[in-house]
């Protein structure tokens, strides 16, 4: 009788103990949201089919497993169900429809989740896939640097879709973080910070020591950061650099200009205008900014080194910008005249020009200064040795918050974005001696830069997966074309093929294709504004007409497109009755609302009154077909015109002459 | 599955009293948590309109961008509370997509299907929708933007 109570008993126990596991499993959180979804759906769903489908939905751990992405396997689907759901559109997270992006709803098979979000994708709780379990791995992206995401697979500094993370690069690369810190892909970057020689004969011991104190209180488009000096070290610093011996022909440049009559103001100001300095530089805040800002210039630098400089950029600063302006020996007395007339620093004290009287001892310590600091890694270009003054950023992306120091900085969250944040934001603030300078940016720098350091991975994604679009390689002939190119600094505005800033909106890359050669040869020699509503102009840099010529003759047979035709018409020219069409064709599809023709129109794209004389009718035609395979940003719609439409239109725009003459009225209104 | 579920209908019997309590759903439900569906569709959309809009109808959508002066009629008022309600979403798209002259006002708004794509058009809408103009009244438009009635644009 016992015997059979304690098998009763046993063998209910044993029950127990089997029923353990499947009871576990069947209290798991994801559960009870699968059975929510399911009602969810099933009151939503359009059609008794579909609601059937919802009421059939086994419950049951989902997954997308990426084969060929390191063998990812991604559960987050489990919880977020409705993510690819377009019935969850307005419901609590985890069903709630995932927003649309370039890869989702349609690729989620394709990318899977962790891939942009991080987290943890095999677990099957929220805690440890959101990695905010003790134990789990790297936990989830914040959503405010969720862009870090698209960092890992788009290689390239712009991503259209990713204006955060895209922000982040450019701030990078202008601050010259790749200066101290290598980061794959960003090898071949130079810093654009000025050599250092001529410094003892441009400025003064005050304007320097103001500069090192705080170089954006002086111009706030100051690239370089704070270093936050003591007065010690400026004093020090500032002997050191007075003690650097000036170049020999260099130094006697300077002496003879010092020594020149003085100009004539007023026609330096006309020159200063037409010369379109705010291109790139700014005059009390007006201007591109990519330059220094100009209103003080004569307090920060010499009347002998300004005068030298303007003749001569490059002998000064081989890298810089700066085109070398053709003026005659008068003419850049009269801008400097100007500059020193009106572009000065009337508060300044007197002696803000006057040189240091350097001291050895300070010098000697100002040396080793300037070496602890790394200021060379920016000031002198490394010869030889690519061995970097900071740690190396591959990888900051997938740092273990165990594996940062914190230091003093106690009131953070121990997560890498709160580190990452508060190092861009005071980096000196985790411990004493250390060097990174601070670097000043607003919230939504801090933010983007923040975002594009945790884009860095360790590892770069697999072939599969990394994107960069197709670069065209920039053609930039030789010779002495080459040297007038070099002398014009054309590339420091225009962009060839991936090359060359982006002041100017026009690429040269296609440019003997698309302007006629006697246009472009009168236009380099007296430039006029294409596009009034814009700042940055083309300078007149006073080409000459033989100087213009070459080039110009170099662009037609250097910078042309096959897929721009050289006679969209094939023989057969438009006739009056097309010109007439197309002329119609203009006033019908509203170009005058961006097009100036004639006395009237928009502000906004370039004048057409001209377009026959600027403009090949083989690039009329290929534009209109589609402005934007020419450039991907472009503002002028694709009219989806036809062939006929678009030869129509190219024979009337090929007939505008600025010329007074009766066939330019017409279409104005 | 099915399997697994079968043996969960036998373990649970035993342990059925203290299950039957727990069936609460784990996974929190914020009362009244219906987001904005995608900050990040919003942005997009703004950085569009800002490139492609912002001109002509201005930062604020309400037609008085830069290049507004030279056009006539002028671009129309999109932050007007009044439009936007007369407007359902697929109208905006539609005249965005077909310009001016595909729905019978003036051609000097562009058609944008060739250069955007519709989900960009979507999220130029959705931006659009954001730039309604929030008086203190919002069904009645008079009093908010009498200083803004322009030129009938349209009907």
């Amino acid at each position: 009788m016992p015997l059979k109570r304690l098998f009763a008993a046993t063998s209910l126990l044993f029950l127990a103990v089997l029923a353990i596991s499947p009871a576990k499993s069947a209290l798991r959180s994801y559960r009870s949201v699968q059975r929510h979804y399911r009602r969810v759906g099933m009151v939503r769903a359009k059609s008794l089919k579909a609601m059937r489908d919802y009421q059939e939905r086994p419950v049951a751990i989902q997954q997308i497993w990426l084969r060929d992405f390191d063998n990812r396997v991604d559960r987050c689907t489990t919880c977020h169900l409705g993510a690819a759901d377009p019935l969850m559109r307005d419901i609590p997270e985890p069903l709630r429809l995932h927003v649309r992006t370039a890869h989702t709803p349609e690729a989620f098979d394709q990318f899977g989740c962790t891939s942009c979000h991080g987290g943890q994708g095999p677990a099957t709780s929220t805690e440890e896939a959101h990695g905010t379990a003790k134990d789990s791995g790297p936990p989830m992206t914040p959503a405010m640097y969720l862009e870090a995401g698209c960092g890992r697979c788009h290689g390239s500094e712009t991503v259209p879709e990713a204006p955060i993370l895209s922000r982040g690069r450019a701030v990078m690369a202008r601050s010259g973080c790749y200066a101290c810190h290598s980061v794959r892909g960003q090898e071949a970057f130079r810093s654009e910070a000025p050599p250092l020689t001529s410094l003892a004969m441009k400025t003064g011991g005050m304007w320097l020591r103001r500069w090192l104190h705080g170089p954006r209180t002086v111009d706030p488009n100051a690239t370089m950061p704070n270093f936050y000096l003591s007065a010690n070290e400026i004093e020090e610093l500032s002997h050191y650099l007075f003690n650097q011996s000036v170049p020999w022909d260099l130094a006697k440049r300077i002496q003879s200009a010092e020594g020149e009559p003085a100009g004539d103001a007023a026609n330096g100001k006309k020159l200063f205008a037409e010369s379109r300095c705010i291109s790139c530089h700014t005059v009390e805040g007006k201007g591109n900014g990519s330059a220094p800002e100009l209103s003080k210039v004569a307090s920060a630098a010499t009347r002998g080194w300004l005068l030298a400089f303007l003749r001569e950029p490059h002998a000064f600063y081989p890298s810089t910008k700066m085109p070398s302006y053709r003026f005659s020996d008068t003419e850049s007395r009269d801008v400097v005249a100007y500059l020193e007339d009106e572009l000065r620093d009337f508060e300044a004290p007197k002696e803000i020009l006057v040189p240091l009287r350097v001291n050895q001892t300070l010098a000697e310590n100002g040396e080793k200064l300037f070496r602890r600091m790394g200021c060379f890694a920016c000031h002198l270009k490394p010869s030889g040795s690519e061995e970097k003054f900071g740690p190396e950023l591959n990888g900051i992306g997938d740092k273990k918050p165990s594996s940062l120091d914190f230091g003093r900085r106690t009131d953070l969250a121990r997560t890498l974005p709160a580190w990452l944040a508060a190092k861009v934001d005071s980096p000196r603030s985790f411990a004493r001696g250390l060097r990174m300078p601070s670097y000043e940016l607003n919230g939504e720098d801090k933010r983007a830069v923040v975002t594009a350091l945790l884009s860095l991975g360790t590892q770069p994604v697999p072939e599969a997966y990394r994107f960069a679009p197709p670069r065209t390689a920039a053609l930039v002939p030789g010779g002495p074309v080459g040297a007038l190119i070099d002398r014009y600094r054309c590339l420091s505005c225009h962009r060839v093929g991936e090359e060359g800033g982006d002041i100017s909106t026009a690429a040269l890359t296609f440019e003997g294709s698309k302007v006629q050669r006697d246009w472009l040869i009168d236009y380099l020699v007296l430039p006029y504004s294409l596009r009034p509503i814009l700042e940055e102009r083309m300078p007149v840099l006073r080409v000459s007409r033989e100087e213009a010529t070459q080039l110009a003759d170099a662009l037609e047979s250097f910078y042309r497109d096959p897929r721009i035709p050289e006679d969209p018409f094939a023989g057969r020219p438009g006739s009056d009755a097309d010109v007439a069409e197309g002329q119609r064709l203009y006033g019908t599809l509203g170009c005058r609302g961006c097009h100036i023709l004639g006395s009237s129109g928009g502000y906004y794209g370039p004048p057409l009154t001209d377009s026959g004389k600027r403009l090949k009718p083989g690039w009329t035609y290929a534009w209109l077909k589609g402005p934007q395979n020419w450039r991907s940003d472009v503002r002028c719609p694709n009219y989806g015109l036809t062939d006929t439409d678009a030869l129509r239109l190219t024979a009337y725009l090929s007939t505008l002459r600025s010329a007074p003459s009766s066939d330019v009225a017409g279409g104005a209104r | 599955m099915r399997g697994l579920r079968g043996w969960g209908a036998i373990g649970v019997i035993p342990l059925l009293a203290m299950t039957a309590c727990s069936r609460v759903p784990a996974v929190s439900r914020p009362a009244a948590a219906s987001l904005p569906n995608g900050s990040y569709e919003l942005r997009l959309g703004k950085n569009l309109f800002h490139h492609y809009c912002q001109a002509c109808h201005g930062e604020t959508g309400a037609g008085d961008g830069f290049n507004a002066y030279n056009l006539d009629p002028r671009p129309r008022d999109l932050s007007e509370p009044a439009f936007q309600k007369r407007k359902s979403d697929a109208e905006l798209a539609d005249a965005v997509r077909r310009g001016g002259a595909g729905v019978g006002l003036s051609p000097l708004m562009p058609p944008w299907a060739h250069t955007l794509s519709s989900r960009q058009i979507d999220e130029v809408i959705l931006y659009l929708r954001a730039l309604r103009k929030r008086t203190g009244a919002p069904e009645r438009s008079a009093d908010g933007s009498t200083g803004r009635r322009l030129p009938s644009v349209e009907r």
